[in-house]
């Protein structure tokens, strides 16, 4: 082995890293900014879940008491809590409001509710709950049954045989207990794996395209920018549909994913994830300068996505600060509305919300990548 | 009849650079015309500038009398880079049909005739990337010509191409020059300038002669177009070494 010729290879190779300024920056700050973002993230607190009572309880004398309102007992301790936030409402608005996610779950207090405890010692809530999230669905249970222990706590010492003075009757909006963590993850991940590939497709080949001189060549013919990147985003567009479809397919049947919606709706909420995805790969493209700068582009765009787009957290339960990003994240759009159309079994009327912001991010990043497919290549 | 290329005190800096300064040329129809000098002179500049890739920071640049850069004028431009710009994931025949679409629309039957007159019919189904680096320049300049351009850039062409080929292309360069197709031809290797029409000496980004060769050997008083061009560079300044072009 021969010193001289190994440390002069070294010292190439730290000089050639050195001029790339950018790699050198994105090497020493990139991971402080990952770490502290999934720091803040988990550290943070999860915030109390708005629950809905719809109270009808018409009071009994329980001895040793005398005249008690059992649900406002309940209901006073949920306040004192930190779980839980009770939202009282109409019998007739709960369902709405459950539907609208202004509350997470709605508990209904029949009008016989201190009597039957007055009589039996024992009680039964109604609990409806939205459903598509099955960890949420298990916290507001648990926070639910906790509060209402603490809340019959004095007053249930007599209760016969030792069984719990308190069960819940859960019924689903959406999905129902046979629904799992996978069912509830399957949208983002499905949206994240098509974005996430369309997008390095796109990056890579199109820098290539710079690098091997096509796109001056290209632009040496009457081909319009307009008409370059509408071209790559229908090509891209197949593949990404049908890598869509294999993926649903597959997980439909090979592992048993629950499906309430429309195969064509969800293709609609793809399609335009493509035109972000492609659009944003040619507009980076021109950011890169080669292949390994196409990596770098992981961290920096893509997990942001992971972290914000509601696909490890909810994004209600985001820090306050991180909740407006989320809403500027086209991922966040389409795995929203890809939850509403594969669990909630929602058309795509239901989903107008997100289709704006999706065709809007789109049309933002077609605008953008147009203007950097440039005539002039420098 | 109208001047094919019209260039009016056209200026092209890069940054600090002047790559193109004050440069006034006109190139009549269906001839062929040899922009000539070393490297850096501003060959490639020029030719991105009359294709209209670049646009003169001042002075006027027109094709067949439409100013440019003009997207409707390309589909009568073929331009051929100097390093060959082809797919490599695509094979002979894709490459010269795909930039035939682009230009305007060819048939498959024009297709085959082009890829027969670079020569490469037995490798017409060979992907870019399996081809040898002439074969590859000969497919660059199949894709140039397959839309039946009235104007032809050609940025070097028979660099790396064998010198029988390279008699074909100059023969074919002259039986469209007689169809009325105008064709600018860069290069430094003289012995291609001599079958030049006429010539344009370029360096440091200024023209510095320009004639047919024999006026330009008679101005000069050389007996070679080399001598010419240098006795030319020699009279706009002291001529550095690197400068001394390759024969
Ligand atoms: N995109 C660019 N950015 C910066 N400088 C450039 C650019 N293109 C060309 N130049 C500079 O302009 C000058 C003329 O370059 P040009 O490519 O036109 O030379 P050329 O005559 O074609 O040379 P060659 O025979 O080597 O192909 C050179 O000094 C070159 O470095
Ligand atoms: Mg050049």
């Amino acid at each position: 082995m021969n010193r001289k010729r190994v440390i002069t290879l070294a010292g190439r190779v730290i000089r050639q890293t050195l001029r790339d300024r950018r790699t050198v920056v994105l090497f020493l700050i990139g991971p402080l900014i990952i770490v502290s973002l999934t720091a803040l993230l988990l550290r943070s607190e999860g915030r109390p879940a708005p629950l809905g009572i719809v109270n009808q309880d018409e009071g009994a004398t329980v001895l040793l008491f005398g005249q008690v309102r059992l649900a406002d007992r309940i209901v006073a301790a949920m306040s004192e809590g930190d779980a839980l936030v009770p939202v009282p409402l109409p019998a007739d608005e709960a369902e709405a409001a459950l539907r609208a996610g202004r509350v997470r779950g709605v508990v209904t207090f029949p009008p016989d509710f201190s009597a039957s405890f007055a009589g039996e010692r024992r009680v039964r809530l109604q609990l409806t709950l939205e459903g598509s999230n099955p960890l949420q669905a298990t916290a507001v249970l648990s926070a639910l049954m906790q509060t209402g222990m603490r809340a019959l706590a004095g007053l249930a010492s007599g209760s016969a045989g030792g069984e719990l003075p308190l069960s819940v009757d859960v019924t689903y909006l959406y999905g129902g207990p046979e629904y799992d963590l996978l069912d509830y993850l399957a949208p983002p991940y499905l949206v994240l794996i098509v974005f996430f590939f369309v997008f390095l497709l796109t990056t890579v080949t199109f820098l290539r395209e710079r690098s091997q001189g096509t796109v001056e060549r290209l632009m040496a013919t009457p081909v319009t920018r307009l008409e370059i990147v509408t071209g790559y985003m229908l090509g891209f567009l197949a593949f990404a549909l049908a890598d869509a479809a294999l993926l649903l397919g597959f997980t439909v049947t090979v592992i048993g994913l629950h499906y309430a919606g429309n195969l064509f709706d969800m293709l609609v909420i793809e399609s335009l994830l493509v035109m972000v995805a492609v659009n944003l790969g040619i507009f980076l493209s021109t950011f890169a300068r080669n292949e390994f700068q196409v990596l770098q582009f992981i961290p920096l765009v893509i997990l942001p996505m992971v972290l914000l787009s509601g696909l490890l957290f909810p994004v209600e339960d985001l820090p306050g600060l991180f909740q407006p990003l989320a809403y500027l994240l086209p991922l966040t759009h389409a795995s929203d509305a890809l939850r509403a159309i594969m669990i909630r079994g929602q058309g795509l009327a239901e989903v107008g919300v997100q289709i704006v912001a999706l065709l809007l991010t789109g049309m933002i990043m077609l605008a953008l990548a147009a203007v950097t497919v440039r005539r002039e290549v420098a | 009849m109208a001047d094919a290329v019209t260039l009016d005190s056209v200026c092209k800096s890069f940054g600090a650079l002047q790559a193109v300064q004050n440069f006034s040329l006109r190139i009549p129809t269906g001839i062929t015309y040899g922009l000539l000098g070393p490297n850096g002179a501003g060959k490639t500049t020029l030719i991105r500038l009359i294709v209209g890739l670049l646009r003169a920071d001042s002075g006027r640049v027109s094709v067949m009398g439409r100013p440019m850069p003009d997207k409707d004028m390309l589909a009568h431009i073929g331009y051929m880079t100097q390093t060959p710009a082809i797919y490599s994931d695509l094979t002979v025949r894709e490459n010269v049909a795909f930039f035939g679409t682009m230009a305007g629309g060819v048939s498959p039957a024009r297709v085959n005739e082009v890829i027969a007159l670079v020569g490469l019919s037995d490798r017409a189904d060979s992907l870019g990337r399996t081809l040898s680096g002439g074969m590859r320049q000969r497919t660059s300049l199949a894709c140039a010509l397959v839309h039946q351009p009235r104007l032809l850039l050609l940025d070097e062409p028979t660099v790396g191409v064998d010198p029988q080929l390279r008699v074909q292309f100059w023969d074919y360069f002259r039986q469209l020059n007689a169809q009325g197709v105008t064709i600018i031809v860069s290069s430094h290797v003289m012995d291609e300038a001599e079958r030049c029409d006429r010539l344009g000496f370029i360096r440091q980004g200024q023209l510095i002669a320009e004639g047919t060769g024999a006026d330009l050997l008679a101005q000069a008083g050389a007996r070679t177009l080399e001598e010419a061009f240098l006795t030319f560079a020699g009279a706009t300044q002291e001529r550095p070494l690197q400068e001394k072009m390759p024969a």
